[in-house]
């Protein structure tokens, strides 16, 4: 039984929304943040993302196939999960995600089936068997990789970026738009939530995307490209400026307009949240890494290779981390105290075991590594864009790899 | 000759064209479900109960209220309410110059106990609450699935075999007047006893209510004694701010009360 | 456009598997979903009929018992429901006969939910702190098991 400090509604003792609604927004943050660095290769030109503009895509896709999953897992009748696609009440924010999600799936499967077909249909010519017929399938039976159908790859790929990048925004940003909507629960309640999700959204993506593209470096034996490094670290510290300075206007707002609510939300953070709101998500996951990425950027010029490396990945694990902490002090924060405004109820441990716990939470976020790796396998990563884009027609071949 | 070469035969374009506009037709055709049979057959529910007929409205005089709890317990057993949730409470408000203290022990099922506070207290009384069946509703708008909905003689209900339990309306719900029932796994609230009221009976809360402080009446009747309060009383209602209208008045409500 | 074969297959697999989708979930949408609104319109009906009441109200009491009715309207507890103290009807009565025991609470914990001293209450309302009430009506003994009941009676106690 929870312990409650002050007066809560008697049914408001309960946290229904788990780790899994916090994993929720962690994932499809990944999936925001990922297509956003995808983007800015593919949409915006940015050459200096073009070693990790494949990586990224794959790793948008891969967290992108896990990003229901959570969901699924806390419904409290998971067989009736489909109900939101059949009957969607459109008033509903959550009744978005079907249409939200579903769309997005298809423009991003279509992208990375453009990006990927000339390696497929190479697969495709030097295989047999089994895995040829596989390959000829992906391929939809059609083996075209002249300069031409290249070019409309190409352009495919832009088009399909362009509508992407509105549509990833869209998908993390309703997830905001569920929380910052709710009128009863003023901890939730603010317009900036949907902006605040988005940011961080990309925080964490980009913060992934550092930390991947370093480990892959180290398991291939290559060179992590400083070029891209110093921009992954430049974009990453600029969302990382708007995202802490978004969170904490929300708490000076409120602090200096001292509603009624403001009462019960200063204890709420002084209290149950200190440790997760201030420690971790304000000091260890934002002040730390701003400095850290500060440095970085700032004396970019007279950083050696593996000091750059070092700083950004340390950074970026902390942006992890902090990104993590942000979705759980909204989501379970915000379920620690009452609609009464009078009270508090003991913090939230969620279970080790079962589908909603702690265990299910590190599966899934192991799950889209695991995805990725069988991606490389099939279709190959590598990581990086043929040289010169599509101008050269022949099967992709990055940055002095062996091909798998 | 490698068949992964690619070929070009115009003919095969002009089939999947035309097959695309067949499936087209087919695809608008089907799209629409049973709803066009349904729609003929559109009426109210039940024989001899017409829901236009009737537009519900509850009051609470919180001066009358003494605690008991009777109202709870008997809401409990008329609707099988598991234990540790509520679809009705009572708080008790103990309020002084200096501060106010609010309790609710197991929603009042067993009475209050004497409370010790820590201030000179000047006023106590205390506030039964339920679902507000508000006209504007947090909950059925966040619904993703249609499950919650407004009925046309004013009462917001759940089905519960649509609901999937994303406890969205809980988290919507201003006055905490929801829950997610830990044996069916789906929302639940107080329904103003439909069951009951549909067939000319009263709430069950509202009927063992010994002093009288809970009272349920029809705005759409003449002569209605909750309709008449309504419209001619002081009334409150709870969080107006918020402009969910509720359909449950309290006479006699303190400022204390959220 | 020779060379884009390839899209038009790929755009091809997308609208089947689009009008997949809307055509299947015309099967799936329930027949009486969205005719007063987005809703199953049954539930209404099955709401109506979830359950019998379980409450009868005074008069079905009185139907059987009713010399205890009637003691009742005469005397102090005339506006306290006799199911607030001996709970629901339907606990003993299926079908119009009685089908089991009656609850009835003697003890003093009954009497004192209503009446124990608590702050809260309207100041009019009789309310007693039971030590002192025993002291006061010289009933020597403590506050326990149907003290109360040696004294009053719940159909109709003293005004």
């Amino acid at each position: 039984m929870p312990e409650i400090q002050g007066f809560a509604f008697p049914n408001d003792t309960h946290v229904h929304w788990s780790l899994m609604i916090v994993m929720y927004p962690y994932i499809t943050g990944f999936v925001a943040g990922s297509f956003i660095v995808t983007s800015l290769y593919h949409l915006f030109g940015h050459q200096a993302f073009r070693p990790i503009a494949r990586l990224a895509m794959a790793t948008s896709f891969a967290f992108l196939l896990v990003a229901s999953m959570p969901l699924q897992l806390h419904l409290g009748h998971p067989e009736r999960g489909p109900l939101v696609m059949i009957t969607p009440h459109f008033t509903s924010a959550m009744a978005g995600f079907g249409i939200l999600y579903s769309g997005y799936l298809a423009v991003l499967v279509l992208e990375v089936w453009f990006v990927w077909r000339a390696a497929i249909i190479e697969r495709a010519r030097r295989s047999r068997g089994v895995a040829r017929a596989f390959y000829k399938l992906l391929a939809l039976y059609t083996y075209d990789t002249s300069p031409e159908a290249l070019e409309i790859d190409h352009r495919a790929i832009g088009l399909l970026a362009g509508i992407g990048l509105p549509m990833a925004c869209m998908l993390h940003g309703y997830v905001g738009f569920i929380f910052g909507a709710i009128k009863a629960n003023p901890w939730w309640s603010t317009p900036l939530m949907p902006v605040i999700f988005l940011l961080s959204a990309a925080v964490s993506g980009i913060a992934m995307l550092i930390v991947l593209y370093q480990a892959l470096s180290k398991i291939k034996q290559r060179a992590a490209d400083q070029a891209c490094v110093a921009a992954l670290a430049r974009w990453l510290w600029f969302f990382l400026i708007l995202t802490i300075t978004l969170e904490l206007l929300e708490i000076i707002v409120m602090a200096y307009e001292r509603s009624e609510s403001w009462l019960i939300i200063s204890e709420l953070l002084s209290t149950r949240l200190q440790f997760s709101y201030i420690t971790v998500q304000m000091i260890v996951g934002g002040l730390i890494p701003l400095i850290l990425l500060g440095i970085v950027v700032l004396m970019n010029r007279y950083l050696h290779e593996r000091l750059r490396n070092t700083l950004s990945t340390v950074a970026a694990l902390l942006c992890l981390v902090q990104v993590f902490s942000m979705r759980w002090n909204i989501v379970v924060g915000g379920q620690l105290l009452s609609k009464s405004l009078r009270g508090l109820r003991s913090p939230y441990e969620p279970e080790i075991f079962g589908r909603e716990g702690v265990l299910m939470a590190i599966a899934l976020v192991v799950i889209p590594f695991v995805i990725l790796w069988v991606f490389d396998r099939v279709v190959g990563i590598d990581a990086g864009e043929p040289a010169g884009g599509a101008e050269g027609g022949a099967p992709a071949v990055a940055d002095g790899t062996a091909a798998h | 000759m490698d068949d992964t070469t690619p070929s070009t035969t115009p003919s095969r374009r002009a089939f999947l064209g035309g097959a695309l506009r067949l499936a087209g037709g087919a695809w608008v055709l089907f799209s629409g479900g049973p709803l066009a049979d349904a729609l003929a057959t559109a009426g109210a529910p039940g024989e001899g109960y017409d829901w236009t007929e009737h537009r519900y409205a509850y009051l609470i005089d919180t001066e009358k209220c003494i605690g008991c709890g009777s109202c709870a317990r008997a809401c409990a057993a008329e609707n099988d309410v598991p234990d540790g949730f509520f679809r009705t409470w009572i708080e008790r408000y103990v309020v002084g110059v200096e501060g106010s203290h609010v309790d609710s022990p197991n929603g009042g099922k067993d009475g209050f106990p004497p409370v010790q506070v820590g201030f000179e207290p000047t006023k106590a009384f205390f506030v039964p609450k339920l679902c507000n069946h508000c006209k504007e509703t947090p909950c059925i708008q966040v619904c993703p699935v249609g499950a919650s909905y407004r009925t046309k003689d004013g009462m917001v209900l759940v089905d519960g075999e649509r609901c999937i339990g994303c406890a969205y309306c809980v988290q919507a719900c201003p006055y905490g007047s929801r829950f997610l029932d830990p044996v069916t796994h789906t929302a639940e609230k107080c329904t103003w006893c439909y069951h009951r009221v549909t067939k000319g009976l009263r709430p069950a809360c509202v009927e063992v209510c010994p002093t009288g402080t809970r009272m349920f009446g029809d705005m759409k009747r003449d002569g209605d004694p909750v309709r008449h309060a309504i419209e001619h009383d002081r009334v409150a209602i709870l969080q107006g701010h918020l402009l969910t209208e509720p359909q449950c008045f309290y006479l006699h409500l303190d400022k204390e009360v959220r | 456009m020779e060379h884009a074969r390839h899209v038009f297959r790929a755009v091809l697999v997308l609208v089947v598997v689009v009008a997949a989708v809307s055509i299947g979930r015309g099967f799936l949408v329930p027949p009486s979903y969205g005719l007063h609104g987005p809703y199953r319109y049954d539930n209404v009906q099955e709401q109506m009929d979830v359950r019998a009441p379980r409450h009868g109200g005074v008069a079905a009491c009185a139907a059987c018992h009713a010399a205890q009715a009637d003691k009742r309207t005469a005397g102090g507890h005339r506006t306290v429901s006799c199911e607030a103290c001996h709970g629901p009807l339907a606990r003993h009565v299926a079908e119009g006969k009685r089908s089991a025991a009656m609850p009835v609470d003697r003890s003093y914990l009954l009497c004192a939910r209503c009446h124990r001293k608590v702050l809260g209450r309207p100041e009019g309302f009789p309310q007693v702190v039971l030590e002192r009430h025993l002291q006061d009506q010289q009933v020597a003994g403590p506050v326990e098991g149907k003290v109360c009941l040696d004294c009053h009676d719940p159909h109709s106690p003293k005004p």
